[in-house]
């Protein structure tokens, strides 16, 4: 790996190496531009480090406390995160459905919210080159959205509760597909990122894959990205945005091993997620003439039901979201706007007696009589729109964390929206789970994903960034990560971020090459 | 229905000294069941230590008395380790704080509604306080200041994420997913891999 000293102006500084940054640091060292990328965890060998094991997995997140509040105070750690080189995708379950067309503008279809500043089309590309990149199985004909090919790799092997969620459907008349992953379902080799293994099913995506088949950045962008010269330094934990008499970027400051050190720059990429991006600005009162830093918090719309089957499901094993019906996507009944869609999921022991714990309030024997169904429980779940709301948002608190910063405090409330999308999710999926042979049916309301908090417009006083991902106060800072997003979309958001990032890096190098900085 | 409830105790101890499972999931199963409690709690005094573990003992019985998973000694460890798992409720304070607390709040709860220490109530009565606390409004000085609901919710989630983490736990709901070495290809309703159906026949 090339190493850059502390004495060099760097051309980029790419802060993060998630979905957001990785891609940004690939195509600006791929275009011979200086990236020096910093990474608050550690670098992760897979096959020696991750265990199949909940408890020893705890690491992969980022445990560092955020406060939660509102009326629907969210999980964060293990439900939304990751930490390491790879950031969030080393937790990211590997499913990668596209937004639709309709996702981009809810605004015109509804009157809620706000449209995207441009539509589907501007990441269309980008979708085809990321499923071929990272090498996405899915099926032949996925059966919404816009006709086109089958998916670069032939889809995982249907799981318990994906025949169980595909049995529910049938007779509703809700058509179902097996879904696409990013994750190696056969081997193939060319894509000039080494070899990565195939999936072998031990369902646990969520809490790091050992083998390589899922598409984390540390096994797909990263390799190249150091290939073409970028420099990735671990354990590198941002603490400072320094600005010269002009308002621009000069340097950013990070703490390693307990020392700072300052690396010169001429632009910063924030990737560092939509706590950690709003976070370093508000701490260095950067960005925000807007005002809009922080605000538009949104979390995807999650409830989950389980049951009980006569069959024996092992929910630990295979990719857990293997089956997909878009037909919610904007549903005939709707009396919410925009949609979301259903996956049949599998879950961990220790995930699932929490939720049952926290979700449910079983304890005593009444608990350990119901987890000694585990082999038998089977889930279904939705991933639905959130609307950006004024009373949902990150803030700093008085409280300070092990580096003597302010604690983030995130305060969501689900919006009447959320609330009747999720009342007709759970109806469905009741319907769906009692037609598969489910008992003893529960519910999980919860929401997945952190989104907003530097939103991405075209007018400096309502965004904080413009359509290319640029400050509209410091021109040579740009945020990439989900905390631009203008709306939540009713899809899982990776592929979307990883598509936006490639948009930015795209840009970014061709005003570079007209010149402009 | 296929008998998946249970494995043998110990079949987990035996399946990690197998090829079936990689090192690093090895490592840390040993680890877990090689641990025992320090003499004496780093966070609580003795009288609390010992509500503590009489409330662990009603959320998550456990009937072998030679497969006790010891909770209450954990979730001191943890507690004393100090490290958090990403958030914790706005409405509470840091962790070994609200523990703390509301271990003093549920022997209050007992002493107001049935006279009598938390430890000195039979399991039934002291379930009841367990409901009180569950509901959120029990009686007591420390649920003044303390989110009862929220407290015993989080307690509750960190019992079970210790308990079911245990081998000896995992054993009790047929769970073998840590035997990871060769993956799993049986897959759907009702299919086993060999080293699923092996872990039923293990000798012990």
């Amino acid at each position: 790996m090339r190493r850059f000293d502390h004495s060099e102006t760097v051309d980029a500084v790419v802060i993060g190496t998630g979905a957001g940054g990785a891609p940004i640091i690939t195509r600006l060292a791929q275009a011979g531009m200086s990236v020096v990328a910093l990474e608050a965890g550690r670098r992760w060998n897979p096959a020696r480090d991750f265990a199949t094991d909940e408890d020893a997995q705890t690491p992969l997140f980022w445990n560092d406390e955020r406060l939660s509040a509102g009326g629907d105070p969210l999980a964060f750690g293990a439900n939304n995160s990751g930490t390491g080189v790879g950031g969030s995708t080393l937790h990211f379950t590997a499913y990668t459905p596209r937004a639709q067309a309709d996702d981009f503008r809810l605004k015109s279809d509804f009157g809620v919210a706000v449209d995207w500043p441009f539509g589907v089309e501007e990441i269309e590309p980008y979708y085809d080159e990321l499923e071929r990149f990272l090498g996405v199985a899915g099926p032949e004909n996925y059966p919404w959205g816009p006709a086109r090919g089958p998916y670069p790799l032939p889809a995982h092997m249907p799981n318990g509760a994906a025949e169980l969620m595909a049995r529910g459907c049938e007779p509703l008349g809700i058509k179902t597909s097996l879904a696409p992953n990013a994750a190696l379902s056969v081997r193939r080799d060319g894509d000039g990122y080494g070899d990565r293994g195939v999936c072998t099913n031990r369902g646990f995506c969520q809490a790091g894959c050992s083998t390589g088949a899922k598409a984390s950045t540390d096994v797909t962008f990263l390799p190249l990205a150091e290939a073409a010269g970028a420099e990735i330094r671990e354990n590198a934990y941002v603490t400072k945005l320094e600005t010269g008499p002009d308002g621009r970027i000069t340097g950013v400051v990070y703490r390693k091993d307990g020392v700072d050190h300052r690396q010169p720059c001429r632009t910063v990429f924030l990737c560092a997620g939509a706590i950690e991006s709003p976070r370093l600005l508000l701490l260095n009162a950067l960005g925000n003439s807007s005002g809009q830093v922080g605000r538009n918090f949104m979390a995807h719309t999650g409830m989950q039901v389980w049951g009980v089957f006569y069959e024996e499901v092992r929910p630990n094993k295979g990719i857990p979201g293997a089956l997909i019906s878009e037909d919610t996507h904007r549903p005939k009944d709707a009396d919410f706007a925009g949609g979301y869609l259903l996956q049949s999921i599998g879950v961990m022991p220790v995930t699932y007696a929490t939720q049952v714990a926290r979700g449910r309030g079983l304890w005593g024997e009444t608990l350990t009589r119901h987890m000694e169904n585990y082999n038998h429980i089977a889930g279904i779940n939705i991933l639905g729109d959130c609307l950006p709301s004024p009373g949902n948002f990150m803030e700093l608190s008085e409280e300070l964390d092990g580096q003597g910063l302010p604690k983030p405090r995130i305060h969501f409330t689900n919006g009447d929206n959320e609330k009747r999308m999720a009342a007709h999710a759970e109806k469905i999926m009741r319907e769906i789970w009692s037609r598969a042979g489910a008992r003893d049916l529960w519910s999980f309301p919860r929401n997945a994903h952190i989104i907003g908090t530097c939103r991405m417009g075209t007018g400096a006083g309502e965004a904080v960034v413009d359509p290319e991902c640029r400050s509209f106060d410091v021109p040579n800072l740009y945020v990439m990560d989900n905390s631009v997003f203008p709306t939540a979309l009713g899809v899982n958001p990776a592929l979307t971020i990883m598509a936006l990032s490639l948009r930015a890096a795209d840009r970014f190098i061709a005003r570079a090459a007209r010149g402009e900085t | 229905m296929m008998n998946s409830q249970s494995l043998k105790p110990g079949a987990i101890a035996a399946v990690l000294n197998t090829d079936h499972v990689t090192e690093a999931t090895r490592a840390a199963l040993k680890t877990r069941l090689a641990w025992s409690p320090p003499a004496e709690p780093k966070c609580f005094g003795p009288e609390d230590f010992a509500v503590l573990t009489a409330v662990c003992e009603r959320l998550v019985p456990q009937p072998h008395p030679d497969r006790q998973v010891a909770l209450a000694a954990r979730l001191d460890e943890r507690l004393a380790g100090g490290v958090g798992d990403g958030w914790r409720y706005d409405a509470l304070p840091p962790d070994r704080i609200a523990i703390a607390q509301g271990i003093m709040g549920i022997d209050q709860t007992a002493r107001a509604l049935l006279h009598n220490g938390f430890c000195d109530l039979s399991p039934t009565e002291q379930d009841q306080v367990l409901c009180a606390v569950q509901q959120g409004s029990p009686p007591g000085e420390v649920w003044k200041t303390l989110d009862a609901k929220r407290f015993f919710e989080d307690l509750l989630a960190q019992v079970c994420e210790l308990y079911y983490s245990h081998p000896y736990a995992q054993e009790r709901i047929g769970y073998i997913g840590m035997a990871d070495a060769q993956g799993f290809h049986a897959l759907g309703l009702n299919r086993r891999d060999p080293v699923e159906n092996e872990a039923y026949d293990a000798p012990v």
